[in-house]
């Protein structure tokens, strides 16, 4: 008797246990399945990332952005609703190669938010698979503030907007896989909208091979690779150091023999040096943003590089400038 | 059971080798395992196995050169006239230990020695916002103490500060650090901090026949400890604005004033430094031109200043007591300083401290300053500062200051 209450028992708890891994499976799949009720909380370094994560997650993220649009990327300090924000953040989402080393690492060492730090699903680096120009062979402060991983700029690249899009979706769908299809779906809209673009650019700027340009910061680097823009200089003794007398004077000098450029600045790095050079080259300034929401019409990534486009071409002569 | 045992050896000898393959050449029975670090995969020393000459987990190491050229005129008999010094030389290692804790030490030569400042661990393995410091470092007491002379924005530290802390506080202890956050704009910082002994190095360039020596004894019970504690909460003001508002305190329970030459000693004595900063800090859309202004009320209390009582002998130091002053005095500080581009900023800070003895001047301190970034890492700073004390023996100092960071510079300073 007592032999058959044990193996009746037992039996009752196989019974439970089966049940139960079975309500628990079924749960899982219906957590999976169905978006959980609040969106993901993410930070995003520059605004242009945030307006990728936006169109890719619609109502499912709420973004908070740390830069504004107008300042220098290298110099922005943390404030604390940074902290708080990156504290309480599913997701953080930064462009990496070092651009936003002034502020990112302090943030990310004090937030003390596991679930965003490097190695996590939720830490994104949107650089990663990245092919950055400039890599330096050598690293030495002798070259200015150098980037080890290079140019860093790589959001002003006109192709910046399809790599970009593609490892924030990623990384959504990694975080939250019950919103796969409304990500998916999303993402595959934005990469239409961001081909089209690309193709409208590239009517823009079909002429723009060998054209020359001066910039303040190498900050288009990318934009001027991708349609074969020259660099004659810039205004910047190195990246991140400020102009002596004397590499104003080379510039000048330069500019003057090799005449034709247009002088492509940030709204942070307007300033005198840009004008004198100007003044002193006849040269048209092109103040151009750096980031969306630096100037009006580039609230959004594509509106910024429309922007970009439209001001370059109405800058740039008409026909390639006697050399 | 004896089956499971050999398993159980088994093993243990198969796991035994991994581990200690990672330690040194020879271990010695008792000796605690030496972690050591692994080659580069491919060089000439790469035995695929980890060994005491592989460098590829160093620390990042940097060196501060800071130098000063000034020119000091008194109007009474103190010393005056130019200088050139190599104000200190600071160099500094840092690295994570595992996955809860990093290291780091600066030691810094003068002109006459080498000391380590710093030397600690923080941990950060309790979770939250939590952190644990332990080892030597600076007190975490009021907005400035934390850093180094050099990377102040003025050639010296605030008078107010110098008098009544010390020109660099460090001690050897433990502290808790923690902070959360109050809103979506606001933060909150608190630490509390105890420490074997928290005299200011300043406390060993007395002259031992005319003055009486601070001390503090080497083992005490706990309750003796020196302790400090701050409270600090920042918060945005606007889209370009941030306020930071602190209370901070720095306890001396127990130490005693000793005149050398008569072997008189004050004893049982204490001193408590209690301080409110405030600092508003504004900047424009580029980040570049700033403006920032802000300030320290420090209060001195306990016993807090000796005199040599000459009630004897006259003249004769052998007989002479120690006398020591129990008040409340106060100091304080303001600045302002503004950055109108990334290289080139101005500030101007008055300071002021109370006299601790009736009918000595109280002293106050105006200084103004230029700086100018050659980059990052790269700073020229040109100072002019007057001090002046209610006696009239006022002073005029010109100073140039030259600072060069080489490498990953950084200290475990909180905000």
């Amino acid at each position: 008797m007592i032999h058959m209450h044990n193996s009746l028992a037992i039996r009752i708890r196989r019974a439970a246990s089966a049940i139960s891994c079975l309500a628990l499976v079924a749960l899982t799949g219906l957590a999976h399945a169905l978006p959980a009720a609040d969106p993901l909380k993410v930070v995003c370094t520059l605004p242009d990332l945030a307006d990728i994560t936006r169109e890719i997650g619609g109502d499912r993220v709420d973004v908070t952005t740390i830069y504004k649009g107008k300042e220098n990327t290298h110099a922005l300090m943390g404030k604390p609703s940074h902290l708080v924000a990156m504290s309480r953040a599913d997701v953080f989402v930064q462009v990496g190669l070092s651009l936003e080393s002034s502020v990112v690492p302090g943030l990310l060492e004090n937030c003390r938010n596991n679930r965003i730090q490097p190695g996590k699903t939720g830490f994104v680096n949107v650089s990663e698979g990245w092919s950055a120009l400039a890599v330096p062979t050598v690293l030495s402060r002798k070259d200015g503030d150098v980037h080890p991983q290079g140019n860093p700029h790589m959001n002003l690249a006109p192709s910046a907007g399809q790599h970009m899009a593609s490892v924030i979706h990623a990384h959504l769908v990694l975080v939250e896989p019950g919103s796969k299809l409304v990500f998916d779906q999303r993402y595959a809209a934005l990469v239409k909208k961001l081909d089209d673009a690309s193709a409208r650019w590239a009517l823009v700027a079909k002429d723009w091979k060998g054209r020359k340009i001066v910039v303040y910061h190498k900050e288009f680097d990318y934009f001027a690779d991708a349609y074969g823009l020259v660099i004659q200089g810039s205004i910047e003794t190195k990246p991140g150091i400020p102009p002596t007398p004397n590499h104003l004077a080379s510039l000048i000098d330069t500019m003057k023999r090799e005449p034709g450029a247009v002088i492509l600045t940030a709204p942070w790095s307007n300033n005198d040096n840009v004008e004198q050079v100007a003044r002193e080259t006849g040269a048209k300034i092109v103040e151009l943003p750096n980031m969306c929401g630096g100037t009006s019409g580039a609230e959004t990534w594509i509106g910024m590089m429309d922007t970009i486009h439209k001001r370059v071409a109405e800058a740039l002569p008409t026909a390639p400038a006697a050399r | 059971m004896s089956t499971f045992i050999v398993q159980r050896a088994l093993a243990l000898a198969a796991f035994s080798p991994a581990v200690l393959a990672q330690g040194p050449v020879f271990q010695t029975p008792g000796m605690t395992s030496v972690p050591s670090n692994y080659s580069v995969p491919g060089s000439s020393n790469d035995s695929g196995q980890a060994n005491r000459f592989s460098n590829v987990f160093n620390p990042a190491f940097s060196f501060v050169v800071d130098s000063l050229v000034d020119s000091i005129h008194n109007s009474g008999a103190s010393e005056d006239g130019e200088r050139i010094e190599l104000r200190s030389l600071e160099f500094a290692a840092q690295s994570w230990v595992d996955p809860s804790a990093w290291a780091y030490f600066v030691a810094v030569a003068d002109e006459e020695n080498v000391a380590i400042e710093e030397a600690a661990v923080h941990y950060t393995g309790l979770g939250g916002n939590h952190t644990l410091r332990a080892g030597r470092f600076f007190i975490d007491c009021g907005k400035q103490m934390q850093t180094h002379v050099h990377e102040l924005r003025t050639i010296r530290r605030p008078l107010a500060l110098r008098t009544f802390l010390g020109d660099e506080v460090k001690g050897d202890g433990l502290q808790w650090d923690s902070w959360t956050s109050v809103s979506d704009e606001t933060a909150v910082r608190w630490s509390i901090g105890a420490f074997s002994n928290l005299l200011p190095e300043s406390v060993k360039d007395i002259d031992p026949e005319t003055q009486a020596a601070q001390s503090i004894a080497d083992r005490k019970h706990a309750e003796d400890f020196n302790f400090t504690a701050r409270l600090t909460a920042f918060t945005d003001v606007g889209q370009n604005g941030v306020l930071q508002l602190g209370t901070s305190a720095r306890v001396l329970p127990r130490f005693a004033y000793t005149f050398e030459p008569s072997g008189d000693a004050a004893e049982d004595l204490d001193n408590t430094v209690f301080g409110l900063d405030a600092t508003y800090g504004w900047s424009d859309d580029s980040g570049l031109k700033s403006w920032t202004f802000g300030g320290e009320y420090v209060l001195d209390t306990g016993d807090t200043y000796s005199t040599i009582g000459d009630a004897g002998t006259p003249g004769d130091p052998t007989d002479d007591s120690v006398d020591v002053i129990s008040d409340e005095l106060n100091g304080f500080y303001i600045f302002a300083d503004y950055a109108w581009d990334k290289s080139n900023s101005v500030g101007l800070q008055y300071s002021q401290v109370e006299s601790p003895e009736a009918g000595t001047p109280d002293v106050s301190e105006t200084e103004a300053y230029y700086t100018h970034l050659f980059s990052e890492f790269h700073r020229l700073r040109v100072a002019a500062s007057g001090q002046n004390r209610e006696d009239g023996e006022d002073s005029t100092r010109f100073a140039i200051q030259y600072t060069v960071f080489v490498g990953a510079h950084g200290h475990g300073v909180n905000w």
